[in-house]
Protein backbone atom coordinates (compact mmCIF):
# COMPACT_ATOMS: atom_id res chain seq x y z
CA UNK A 1 0.00 0.00 0.00
CA UNK A 2 2.48 2.63 0.84
CA UNK A 3 4.43 1.63 -2.38
CA UNK A 4 1.07 2.75 -4.39
CA UNK A 5 1.52 6.01 -2.35
CA UNK A 6 4.55 6.46 -3.18
CA UNK A 7 3.93 6.10 -6.94
CA UNK A 8 1.39 8.87 -6.43
CA UNK A 9 3.03 11.09 -4.82
CA UNK A 10 5.96 10.81 -7.59
CA UNK A 11 3.48 11.47 -10.22
CA UNK A 12 2.40 14.46 -8.79
CA UNK A 13 5.47 15.63 -8.19
CA UNK A 14 6.50 15.04 -11.48
CA UNK A 15 3.05 16.50 -12.93
CA UNK A 16 4.12 19.95 -10.78
CA UNK A 17 7.72 19.95 -11.95
CA UNK A 18 6.81 20.00 -15.26
CA UNK A 19 3.99 22.66 -15.22
CA UNK A 20 6.69 24.64 -13.49
CA UNK A 21 8.78 24.61 -16.25
CA UNK A 22 6.14 25.53 -18.87
CA UNK A 23 4.04 27.73 -16.61
CA UNK A 24 4.78 31.35 -15.24
CA UNK A 25 4.29 34.77 -16.49
CA UNK A 26 5.07 33.65 -20.15
CA UNK A 27 3.29 30.30 -20.62
CA UNK A 28 5.60 28.27 -22.92
CA UNK A 29 4.13 25.40 -25.40
CA UNK A 30 6.41 22.39 -25.27
CA UNK A 31 5.50 21.54 -28.40
CA UNK A 32 6.64 25.13 -30.47
CA UNK A 33 9.55 26.39 -28.54
CA UNK A 34 11.11 29.44 -29.95
CA UNK A 35 15.06 30.64 -29.19
CA UNK A 36 13.23 32.85 -26.79
CA UNK A 37 11.40 30.66 -25.14
CA UNK A 38 14.52 27.86 -25.06
CA UNK A 39 16.58 30.90 -22.89
CA UNK A 40 13.83 31.22 -21.20
CA UNK A 41 13.54 27.36 -20.35
CA UNK A 42 17.16 26.38 -19.61
CA UNK A 43 18.62 29.73 -18.06
CA UNK A 44 16.11 30.61 -16.00
CA UNK A 45 12.96 28.37 -15.61
CA UNK A 46 14.74 25.00 -15.58
CA UNK A 47 17.66 25.86 -12.81
CA UNK A 48 14.95 27.68 -10.73
CA UNK A 49 12.73 24.64 -10.34
CA UNK A 50 15.47 22.73 -9.85
CA UNK A 51 16.62 24.52 -7.30
CA UNK A 52 13.35 24.79 -5.68
CA UNK A 53 12.69 20.90 -6.12
CA UNK A 54 16.44 19.80 -4.22
CA UNK A 55 15.74 22.76 -1.86
CA UNK A 56 12.34 20.51 -0.75
CA UNK A 57 13.13 17.22 -0.83
CA UNK A 58 16.87 18.42 1.51
CA UNK A 59 14.23 20.30 3.88
CA UNK A 60 11.24 17.71 3.84
CA UNK A 61 14.02 15.01 4.88
CA UNK A 62 15.50 16.99 7.17
CA UNK A 63 12.34 17.78 9.27
CA UNK A 64 11.34 14.00 9.24
CA UNK A 65 14.85 13.09 10.75
CA UNK A 66 14.72 15.56 13.23
CA UNK A 67 11.40 15.15 14.80
CA UNK A 68 12.35 11.45 15.09
CA UNK A 69 15.72 11.93 16.66
CA UNK A 70 14.71 15.07 19.16
CA UNK A 71 11.64 12.97 19.64
CA UNK A 72 9.78 16.34 19.02
CA UNK A 73 7.09 17.30 16.73
CA UNK A 74 8.03 20.63 16.31
CA UNK A 75 11.20 19.91 15.27
CA UNK A 76 12.50 21.61 12.24
CA UNK A 77 15.81 22.82 10.71
CA UNK A 78 14.65 26.62 10.58
CA UNK A 79 12.66 26.32 14.03
CA UNK A 80 16.27 25.18 16.07
CA UNK A 81 18.20 27.94 14.16
CA UNK A 82 19.91 25.26 12.14
CA UNK A 83 19.22 26.72 8.96
CA UNK A 84 20.03 30.10 9.94
CA UNK A 85 23.41 29.06 11.65
CA UNK A 86 23.99 27.54 8.14
CA UNK A 87 23.81 30.34 6.54
CA UNK A 88 26.10 32.25 8.91
CA UNK A 89 28.57 30.28 8.32
CA UNK A 90 28.59 30.38 4.57
CA UNK A 91 28.20 34.38 4.95
CA UNK A 92 30.95 34.47 7.05
CA UNK A 93 32.83 32.25 5.06
CA UNK A 94 32.64 34.42 1.69
CA UNK A 95 33.06 37.27 3.90
CA UNK A 96 36.33 36.57 4.70
CA UNK A 97 37.18 35.24 1.15
CA UNK A 98 37.35 31.74 1.96
CA UNK A 99 37.63 30.18 -1.89
CA UNK A 100 39.41 27.66 -0.72
CA UNK A 101 37.69 24.95 -2.43
CA UNK A 102 36.04 26.82 -5.24
CA UNK A 103 32.33 27.04 -5.40
CA UNK A 104 32.53 23.94 -2.85
CA UNK A 105 33.39 26.20 -0.26
CA UNK A 106 29.38 27.76 0.08
CA UNK A 107 27.75 24.00 1.05
CA UNK A 108 30.62 23.22 2.95
CA UNK A 109 31.07 26.26 5.34
CA UNK A 110 27.40 25.56 5.66
CA UNK A 111 27.79 22.07 6.73
CA UNK A 112 30.32 22.92 9.07
CA UNK A 113 27.49 25.51 10.76
CA UNK A 114 24.76 23.44 10.42
CA UNK A 115 26.98 20.65 12.60
CA UNK A 116 27.89 23.40 15.13
CA UNK A 117 24.95 24.62 15.72
CA UNK A 118 23.33 21.07 15.55
CA UNK A 119 25.62 20.60 18.97
CA UNK A 120 25.42 24.27 20.26
CA UNK A 121 21.52 23.53 20.50
CA UNK A 122 22.33 19.98 21.77
CA UNK A 123 24.56 21.47 24.89
CA UNK A 124 21.75 24.18 25.44
CA UNK A 125 18.65 21.29 25.35
CA UNK A 126 20.43 18.94 26.91
CA UNK A 127 20.23 18.49 31.41
CA UNK A 128 20.33 15.38 33.39
CA UNK A 129 21.37 13.10 31.10
CA UNK A 130 18.77 13.50 28.78
CA UNK A 131 17.10 15.92 26.00
CA UNK A 132 14.50 18.41 27.21
CA UNK A 133 11.56 19.37 24.38
CA UNK A 134 10.95 22.86 25.81
CA UNK A 135 14.80 23.70 26.52
CA UNK A 136 15.38 22.54 22.77
CA UNK A 137 13.19 24.40 21.21
CA UNK A 138 13.74 27.55 23.00
CA UNK A 139 17.52 27.18 22.81
CA UNK A 140 17.06 26.95 18.61
CA UNK A 141 14.54 29.99 19.01
CA UNK A 142 17.16 32.08 21.09
CA UNK A 143 19.98 30.89 18.39
CA UNK A 144 17.85 31.52 15.39
CA UNK A 145 17.70 34.85 16.52
CA UNK A 146 20.73 35.65 17.67
CA UNK A 147 22.33 34.13 14.12
CA UNK A 148 19.51 36.51 11.78
CA UNK A 149 20.96 39.43 13.75
CA UNK A 150 24.44 38.72 13.07
CA UNK A 151 23.64 38.41 9.55
CA UNK A 152 21.66 41.19 8.64
CA UNK A 153 24.74 42.73 10.04
CA UNK A 154 26.73 41.18 8.12
CA UNK A 155 24.47 42.82 5.29
CA UNK A 156 24.61 46.27 6.64
CA UNK A 157 28.56 46.17 6.08
CA UNK A 158 29.55 43.76 3.63
CA UNK A 159 29.72 44.58 -0.18
CA UNK A 160 27.42 44.10 -3.08
CA UNK A 161 28.06 40.03 -4.03
CA UNK A 162 27.86 39.39 -0.20
CA UNK A 163 24.56 41.53 0.60
CA UNK A 164 23.07 40.13 -2.46
CA UNK A 165 23.50 36.19 -1.27
CA UNK A 166 22.63 37.50 2.32
CA UNK A 167 19.63 38.59 1.61
CA UNK A 168 18.86 35.20 -0.46
CA UNK A 169 19.85 33.91 2.85
CA UNK A 170 17.87 35.18 4.59
CA UNK A 171 14.45 35.16 3.09
CA UNK A 172 14.92 32.77 1.18
CA UNK A 173 14.44 33.89 -2.70
CA UNK A 174 14.75 31.57 -5.12
CA UNK A 175 14.32 34.59 -7.83
CA UNK A 176 18.43 34.20 -7.70
CA UNK A 177 18.62 30.79 -8.19
CA UNK A 178 21.25 29.63 -10.51
CA UNK A 179 23.16 26.29 -11.93
CA UNK A 180 26.54 27.19 -10.06
CA UNK A 181 25.73 25.10 -6.87
CA UNK A 182 23.59 21.95 -8.15
CA UNK A 183 25.83 20.06 -8.21
CA UNK A 184 27.11 19.92 -4.81
CA UNK A 185 23.40 20.76 -3.48
CA UNK A 186 22.47 17.41 -5.52
CA UNK A 187 25.92 15.04 -3.97
CA UNK A 188 25.11 16.75 -0.67
CA UNK A 189 21.12 15.74 -0.50
CA UNK A 190 21.91 12.86 -2.26
CA UNK A 191 24.47 11.39 0.30
CA UNK A 192 22.16 12.53 3.17
CA UNK A 193 19.48 10.80 1.73
CA UNK A 194 21.34 7.39 1.43
CA UNK A 195 22.95 7.82 4.97
CA UNK A 196 19.41 8.36 6.39
CA UNK A 197 17.32 5.56 5.09
CA UNK A 198 20.36 3.23 5.90
CA UNK A 199 19.27 4.07 9.17
CA UNK A 200 15.96 4.73 9.04
CA UNK A 201 14.80 1.55 11.61
CA UNK A 202 17.34 2.84 13.94
CA UNK A 203 15.29 5.53 13.70
CA UNK A 204 12.29 4.11 14.55
CA UNK A 205 14.31 3.49 17.55
CA UNK A 206 14.95 6.17 18.57
CA UNK A 207 11.10 7.61 18.38
CA UNK A 208 10.54 5.23 20.95
CA UNK A 209 13.44 6.56 23.14
CA UNK A 210 17.06 5.25 23.60
CA UNK A 211 16.55 2.71 26.34
CA UNK A 212 14.18 1.18 23.53
CA UNK A 213 16.75 1.88 21.00
CA UNK A 214 19.53 0.28 23.20
CA UNK A 215 17.12 -2.80 23.64
CA UNK A 216 16.73 -3.58 20.06
CA UNK A 217 20.38 -3.40 19.32
CA UNK A 218 21.30 -0.02 18.18
CA UNK A 219 24.10 1.89 19.60
CA UNK A 220 22.05 5.25 20.30
CA UNK A 221 24.86 7.84 19.87
CA UNK A 222 26.24 6.14 16.67
CA UNK A 223 22.96 5.91 14.79
CA UNK A 224 22.10 9.76 16.41
CA UNK A 225 25.18 10.58 14.90
CA UNK A 226 24.76 9.44 12.01
CA UNK A 227 21.06 10.92 11.70
CA UNK A 228 22.32 14.11 12.29
CA UNK A 229 25.05 14.11 10.24
CA UNK A 230 22.53 13.44 7.30
CA UNK A 231 20.18 16.25 8.43
CA UNK A 232 23.39 18.64 8.50
CA UNK A 233 24.12 17.40 5.38
CA UNK A 234 20.78 18.48 3.82
CA UNK A 235 20.28 21.06 5.91
CA UNK A 236 23.53 23.19 4.36
CA UNK A 237 22.41 21.80 0.72
CA UNK A 238 19.21 23.57 0.59
CA UNK A 239 20.71 26.92 2.51
CA UNK A 240 23.80 27.01 -0.22
CA UNK A 241 21.57 26.74 -3.21
CA UNK A 242 18.24 29.04 -1.62
CA UNK A 243 18.78 30.18 1.73
CA UNK A 244 16.48 29.66 4.47
CA UNK A 245 12.94 28.69 3.96
CA UNK A 246 10.92 27.39 6.70
CA UNK A 247 7.87 25.51 7.74
CA UNK A 248 8.35 22.96 4.70
CA UNK A 249 10.67 20.26 7.25
CA UNK A 250 7.51 21.54 9.90
CA UNK A 251 5.50 20.48 7.87
CA UNK A 252 5.27 18.08 5.47
CA UNK A 253 6.37 15.30 7.61
CA UNK A 254 3.33 15.73 9.20
CA UNK A 255 1.55 15.61 6.67
CA UNK A 256 3.35 12.20 5.20
CA UNK A 257 3.30 10.93 8.05
CA UNK A 258 -0.77 11.22 7.82
CA UNK A 259 -0.75 9.77 4.55
CA UNK A 260 1.71 7.30 4.51
CA UNK A 261 1.74 6.56 7.93
CA UNK A 262 4.74 6.88 10.61
CA UNK A 263 7.56 3.98 9.64
CA UNK A 264 10.82 6.40 8.82
CA UNK A 265 11.93 3.99 6.28
CA UNK A 266 8.58 5.48 3.98
CA UNK A 267 8.41 8.60 6.08
CA UNK A 268 11.64 10.24 4.87
CA UNK A 269 11.66 9.45 1.16
CA UNK A 270 7.93 10.51 1.08
CA UNK A 271 8.74 13.40 3.00
CA UNK A 272 11.78 14.35 0.61
CA UNK A 273 9.46 13.71 -2.58
CA UNK A 274 6.61 15.48 -0.68
CA UNK A 275 8.76 18.64 0.33
CA UNK A 276 9.80 19.07 -3.52
CA UNK A 277 7.13 18.93 -5.23
CA UNK A 278 5.31 21.40 -2.20
CA UNK A 279 8.47 23.86 -2.78
CA UNK A 280 7.94 23.66 -6.13
CA UNK A 281 4.39 24.11 -6.26
CA UNK A 282 4.85 27.14 -3.72
CA UNK A 283 7.26 28.62 -6.48
CA UNK A 284 5.09 28.19 -9.40
CA UNK A 285 2.48 30.25 -7.53
CA UNK A 286 4.26 32.72 -6.26
CA UNK A 287 5.47 33.79 -9.63
CA UNK A 288 2.77 33.40 -11.59
CA UNK A 289 -0.55 34.65 -9.76
CA UNK A 290 0.05 38.39 -10.14
CA UNK A 291 3.05 39.12 -12.77
CA UNK A 292 5.45 40.47 -13.04
CA UNK A 293 5.30 40.65 -9.21
CA UNK A 294 6.86 37.88 -7.14
CA UNK A 295 5.56 36.05 -3.92
CA UNK A 296 8.53 34.49 -2.18
CA UNK A 297 8.08 31.00 -1.73
CA UNK A 298 8.45 31.14 1.99
CA UNK A 299 4.86 32.73 2.28
CA UNK A 300 2.73 30.74 -0.14
CA UNK A 301 4.35 27.78 2.22
CA UNK A 302 2.79 29.33 4.79
CA UNK A 303 -0.48 30.25 3.09
CA UNK A 304 -1.04 26.86 1.82
CA UNK A 305 0.94 24.56 4.94
CA UNK A 306 -0.77 26.84 7.65
CA UNK A 307 -4.37 25.82 7.04
CA UNK A 308 -3.54 22.46 6.45
CA UNK A 309 -1.36 21.82 9.24
CA UNK A 310 -3.93 23.38 11.37
CA UNK A 311 -7.06 21.01 10.53
CA UNK A 312 -4.35 18.05 11.34
CA UNK A 313 -3.87 19.09 14.37
CA UNK A 314 -7.43 18.76 15.31
CA UNK A 315 -7.12 15.34 14.61
CA UNK A 316 -6.09 13.21 17.06
CA UNK A 317 -5.48 9.65 15.99
CA UNK A 318 -2.79 11.34 13.37
CA UNK A 319 -1.13 14.07 15.72
CA UNK A 320 -1.33 13.20 19.31
CA UNK A 321 0.70 16.33 20.42
CA UNK B 1 13.78 -24.94 39.44
CA UNK B 2 17.33 -25.40 41.27
CA UNK B 3 19.97 -24.39 38.97
CA UNK B 4 22.93 -23.20 40.82
CA UNK B 5 25.15 -25.67 39.43
CA UNK B 6 24.71 -24.32 35.90
CA UNK B 7 26.68 -21.17 34.58
CA UNK B 8 24.32 -18.47 34.94
CA UNK B 9 23.38 -16.47 31.70
CA UNK B 10 23.70 -12.68 33.56
CA UNK B 11 26.09 -12.20 36.27
CA UNK B 12 26.56 -8.61 37.69
CA UNK B 13 29.50 -8.83 40.01
CA UNK B 14 30.59 -5.47 42.38
CA UNK B 15 28.73 -3.56 40.20
CA UNK B 16 29.36 0.36 41.01
CA UNK B 17 27.43 3.53 39.92
CA UNK B 18 25.79 6.54 41.09
CA UNK B 19 23.71 9.30 38.88
CA UNK B 20 25.95 12.86 39.14
CA UNK B 21 24.30 14.70 41.77
CA UNK B 22 22.41 12.20 43.23
CA UNK B 23 21.68 10.41 46.60
CA UNK B 24 21.04 7.01 45.15
CA UNK B 25 24.17 4.96 44.75
CA UNK B 26 24.63 1.55 44.15
CA UNK B 27 28.11 -0.35 45.16
CA UNK B 28 29.20 -3.47 45.03
CA UNK B 29 26.30 -5.18 43.91
CA UNK B 30 26.57 -8.78 42.69
CA UNK B 31 23.94 -11.45 41.90
CA UNK B 32 23.30 -14.13 38.92
CA UNK B 33 20.46 -15.29 36.76
CA UNK B 34 20.06 -18.75 35.56
CA UNK B 35 18.52 -20.07 32.62
CA UNK B 36 14.46 -20.18 33.22
CA UNK B 37 14.71 -18.28 36.51
CA UNK B 38 11.38 -15.69 37.29
CA UNK B 39 13.14 -12.92 39.54
CA UNK B 40 10.50 -10.30 41.40
CA UNK B 41 12.52 -7.01 41.94
CA UNK B 42 10.75 -5.18 44.69
CA UNK B 43 11.56 -2.09 46.77
CA UNK B 44 10.91 1.37 47.54
CA UNK B 45 10.57 4.06 44.72
CA UNK B 46 13.94 5.59 44.35
CA UNK B 47 15.44 2.57 45.40
CA UNK B 48 17.41 1.37 42.75
CA UNK B 49 15.16 -1.50 40.50
CA UNK B 50 15.86 0.71 37.61
CA UNK B 51 19.19 1.35 37.92
CA UNK B 52 19.81 -2.25 38.48
CA UNK B 53 17.85 -3.00 35.81
CA UNK B 54 19.58 -0.75 33.59
CA UNK B 55 22.57 -1.64 34.16
CA UNK B 56 22.16 -5.58 33.67
CA UNK B 57 21.09 -4.35 30.22
CA UNK B 58 24.02 -2.19 29.31
CA UNK B 59 22.05 0.92 29.13
CA UNK B 60 24.18 2.25 31.94
CA UNK B 61 27.76 1.52 32.15
CA UNK B 62 28.72 0.74 35.52
CA UNK B 63 31.72 2.71 36.94
CA UNK B 64 33.15 -0.45 38.57
CA UNK B 65 32.55 -3.94 38.50
CA UNK B 66 31.39 -6.04 35.84
CA UNK B 67 28.08 -7.27 33.77
CA UNK B 68 28.66 -10.57 32.15
CA UNK B 69 25.88 -12.03 29.53
CA UNK B 70 26.85 -15.84 29.16
CA UNK B 71 29.82 -15.72 30.91
CA UNK B 72 31.11 -12.89 28.55
CA UNK B 73 31.87 -9.10 29.67
CA UNK B 74 28.62 -7.26 28.31
CA UNK B 75 30.52 -4.52 26.62
CA UNK B 76 32.28 -7.48 23.80
CA UNK B 77 29.00 -8.18 21.99
CA UNK B 78 27.87 -6.92 18.81
CA UNK B 79 24.66 -4.89 19.59
CA UNK B 80 22.45 -6.76 17.39
CA UNK B 81 23.77 -10.24 18.92
CA UNK B 82 23.57 -8.72 22.23
CA UNK B 83 19.25 -7.47 21.26
CA UNK B 84 18.86 -11.43 20.77
CA UNK B 85 19.98 -12.34 23.93
CA UNK B 86 18.29 -9.76 26.19
CA UNK B 87 15.69 -7.27 26.14
CA UNK B 88 14.73 -4.82 28.35
CA UNK B 89 11.51 -3.27 28.75
CA UNK B 90 11.24 0.71 30.10
CA UNK B 91 8.98 1.76 32.37
CA UNK B 92 7.66 4.66 30.66
CA UNK B 93 6.48 4.21 27.80
CA UNK B 94 5.35 7.85 26.13
CA UNK B 95 5.30 7.28 22.39
CA UNK B 96 3.80 10.64 20.80
CA UNK B 97 3.76 9.42 16.83
CA UNK B 98 1.65 7.60 15.67
CA UNK B 99 3.04 4.00 14.52
CA UNK B 100 0.72 1.18 13.55
CA UNK B 101 0.38 -1.67 16.54
CA UNK B 102 1.50 -3.91 14.07
CA UNK B 103 4.62 -1.83 13.33
CA UNK B 104 5.19 -0.79 16.65
CA UNK B 105 5.31 -5.16 17.20
CA UNK B 106 7.01 -6.16 14.18
CA UNK B 107 10.21 -3.66 15.45
CA UNK B 108 11.13 -6.62 17.82
CA UNK B 109 12.17 -8.17 14.49
CA UNK B 110 15.09 -5.49 13.96
CA UNK B 111 17.68 -7.16 15.41
CA UNK B 112 17.01 -10.30 13.06
CA UNK B 113 18.18 -10.58 9.32
CA UNK B 114 15.79 -13.96 9.27
CA UNK B 115 12.86 -13.81 11.17
CA UNK B 116 12.88 -15.94 14.10
CA UNK B 117 10.32 -18.48 15.68
CA UNK B 118 6.78 -16.02 16.51
CA UNK B 119 5.49 -13.43 14.15
CA UNK B 120 3.77 -9.55 15.28
CA UNK B 121 0.19 -11.44 14.75
CA UNK B 122 0.94 -14.21 16.76
CA UNK B 123 2.90 -11.86 19.61
CA UNK B 124 -0.76 -9.50 19.37
CA UNK B 125 -3.01 -12.51 19.66
CA UNK B 126 -0.96 -13.50 22.79
CA UNK B 127 -1.47 -10.20 24.70
CA UNK B 128 -5.36 -10.17 23.34
CA UNK B 129 -4.98 -7.06 20.97
CA UNK B 130 -5.39 -9.40 17.80
CA UNK B 131 -8.13 -6.89 16.40
CA UNK B 132 -5.47 -3.66 17.19
CA UNK B 133 -3.39 -4.45 14.59
CA UNK B 134 -4.17 -1.52 12.19
CA UNK B 135 -4.73 0.88 14.73
CA UNK B 136 -2.50 4.06 16.09
CA UNK B 137 -0.75 3.11 19.18
CA UNK B 138 -1.57 6.72 19.98
CA UNK B 139 -5.19 5.78 20.30
CA UNK B 140 -4.86 3.01 23.12
CA UNK B 141 -5.30 3.62 26.39
CA UNK B 142 -2.35 2.98 29.04
CA UNK B 143 -2.68 -0.52 29.33
CA UNK B 144 -3.09 -1.44 26.02
CA UNK B 145 0.19 0.36 25.14
CA UNK B 146 1.88 -1.71 27.51
CA UNK B 147 0.78 -4.84 26.03
CA UNK B 148 1.43 -3.92 22.76
CA UNK B 149 5.33 -3.37 23.85
CA UNK B 150 5.11 -6.59 25.43
CA UNK B 151 3.92 -8.00 22.48
CA UNK B 152 7.12 -6.51 21.19
CA UNK B 153 9.58 -8.07 23.48
CA UNK B 154 7.63 -11.53 22.36
CA UNK B 155 8.65 -10.80 18.70
CA UNK B 156 12.12 -9.85 19.82
CA UNK B 157 12.42 -13.00 21.55
CA UNK B 158 15.14 -12.69 23.86
CA UNK B 159 16.09 -15.53 26.73
CA UNK B 160 16.66 -12.80 29.20
CA UNK B 161 13.96 -10.36 29.76
CA UNK B 162 14.33 -7.29 32.03
CA UNK B 163 11.21 -5.98 32.50
CA UNK B 164 11.00 -2.41 34.82
CA UNK B 165 7.14 -2.60 36.32
CA UNK B 166 5.71 -3.99 33.14
CA UNK B 167 2.23 -4.81 35.89
CA UNK B 168 1.60 -0.89 35.49
CA UNK B 169 -1.32 -0.03 33.96
CA UNK B 170 -2.76 -3.24 33.60
CA UNK B 171 -6.20 -4.10 34.27
CA UNK B 172 -5.93 -7.30 37.11
CA UNK B 173 -7.09 -9.73 34.63
CA UNK B 174 -3.77 -8.73 31.93
CA UNK B 175 -1.83 -8.77 34.76
CA UNK B 176 -3.04 -12.64 35.69
CA UNK B 177 -2.93 -13.28 31.92
CA UNK B 178 0.55 -11.36 31.36
CA UNK B 179 1.97 -13.28 34.78
CA UNK B 180 0.65 -16.58 32.94
CA UNK B 181 1.91 -15.99 29.23
CA UNK B 182 5.71 -15.32 30.59
CA UNK B 183 5.10 -18.43 32.96
CA UNK B 184 4.36 -20.03 29.94
CA UNK B 185 7.33 -18.77 27.80
CA UNK B 186 9.78 -19.75 30.66
CA UNK B 187 8.40 -23.09 30.46
CA UNK B 188 8.67 -23.84 26.66
CA UNK B 189 11.89 -21.85 25.66
CA UNK B 190 13.20 -21.89 29.21
CA UNK B 191 13.85 -17.85 29.14
CA UNK B 192 14.81 -15.99 32.76
CA UNK B 193 13.06 -12.85 33.68
CA UNK B 194 13.69 -10.06 36.09
CA UNK B 195 10.83 -7.97 37.10
CA UNK B 196 10.63 -4.87 38.94
CA UNK B 197 7.18 -4.54 40.78
CA UNK B 198 5.15 -2.97 43.28
CA UNK B 199 2.76 -5.55 44.20
CA UNK B 200 3.80 -7.55 47.28
CA UNK B 201 0.89 -9.93 46.83
CA UNK B 202 2.16 -10.96 43.44
CA UNK B 203 5.77 -11.47 44.52
CA UNK B 204 4.80 -13.73 47.23
CA UNK B 205 3.65 -15.55 44.15
CA UNK B 206 7.45 -15.59 42.50
CA UNK B 207 9.75 -18.22 43.01
CA UNK B 208 12.35 -16.18 43.74
CA UNK B 209 12.67 -12.29 44.82
CA UNK B 210 15.19 -9.62 45.48
CA UNK B 211 14.08 -7.04 47.76
CA UNK B 212 16.24 -3.52 47.09
CA UNK B 213 16.90 -0.78 49.37
CA UNK B 214 19.50 2.65 48.93
CA UNK B 215 20.30 0.83 46.21
CA UNK B 216 21.34 -2.29 47.70
CA UNK B 217 20.21 -5.64 47.67
CA UNK B 218 18.46 -6.71 51.45
CA UNK B 219 18.36 -10.24 50.60
CA UNK B 220 17.32 -12.80 47.72
CA UNK B 221 15.75 -15.67 47.71
CA UNK B 222 12.34 -17.44 48.46
CA UNK B 223 9.59 -14.54 49.33
CA UNK B 224 8.45 -16.99 52.15
CA UNK B 225 12.14 -16.24 53.61
CA UNK B 226 12.77 -12.74 52.12
CA UNK B 227 9.28 -11.35 52.37
CA UNK B 228 9.15 -11.36 55.77
CA UNK B 229 7.46 -8.73 58.22
CA UNK B 230 10.54 -7.26 59.59
CA UNK B 231 12.45 -7.03 56.03
CA UNK B 232 9.32 -5.46 54.31
CA UNK B 233 9.42 -2.80 57.53
CA UNK B 234 13.43 -2.13 56.54
CA UNK B 235 12.76 -1.85 52.87
CA UNK B 236 9.31 0.05 52.51
CA UNK B 237 9.50 1.28 56.13
CA UNK B 238 5.65 0.49 56.62
CA UNK B 239 4.05 -1.86 58.90
CA UNK B 240 3.33 -5.38 57.16
CA UNK B 241 2.37 -8.57 58.13
CA UNK B 242 2.30 -11.75 55.85
CA UNK B 243 -0.80 -14.06 56.74
CA UNK B 244 -1.50 -17.13 55.53
CA UNK B 245 -4.65 -18.74 54.25
CA UNK B 246 -5.48 -22.11 55.32
CA UNK B 247 -4.98 -23.20 51.95
CA UNK B 248 -1.11 -22.23 52.25
CA UNK B 249 -1.62 -19.27 50.17
CA UNK B 250 0.46 -16.22 51.39
CA UNK B 251 -0.84 -12.35 51.25
CA UNK B 252 0.09 -8.96 52.77
CA UNK B 253 -2.40 -7.27 55.56
CA UNK B 254 -1.17 -3.50 56.48
CA UNK B 255 -0.69 -3.10 60.25
CA UNK B 256 -1.40 0.64 59.15
CA UNK B 257 -4.70 2.09 59.07
CA UNK B 258 -5.58 4.93 55.83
Amino acid sequence: MPKIKIAFLILITVLIFLSALFIGPRIINPVGIGDTEREILFSIRLPRVVVALLMGIALGAAGAILQGVLRNPLADPYILGISSGASLSAALGLLMGIYSFGRFTIPLTAFIGACLVSMLVGVFGWRRGGLWPERLLLAGVGLSFLFHAMLMLLMSVSSDEGLRRAVLWMFGDLAMADWSLVPYGFIFIISGLVISVSRSRALNALILGDEFAHSLGFSVNKERFFLFISMALMTAASVSLGGTIGFIGLLIPHIMRFIVGADSRVLIPASAIGGGAFLCLADLIGRSIMPPMEIPSGIITAIIGSPYFLYLLRRKDVLSI
Amino acid sequence: MSSASEMPILELSNVSFSYPGSRMIISGLSFSVHNGEFIGLLGANGSGKSTILKLSSGILRPYAGDVRLWNKPLGTFRNKDRAKLMCYLPQLLDINVPFKVRELVSMGLYPYDIPPHITAEEALYAVGLSEKSESYITNLSGGERRRVFIAMTLVQGAGILLLDEPLANLDIKYQLEFLRLLHDLREKRGIAIIMALHDINIALQFEKVMLIKDGKILDIGNPDAVLTGGMLKDAFDVGIDIKRQASGEAYISYKENI
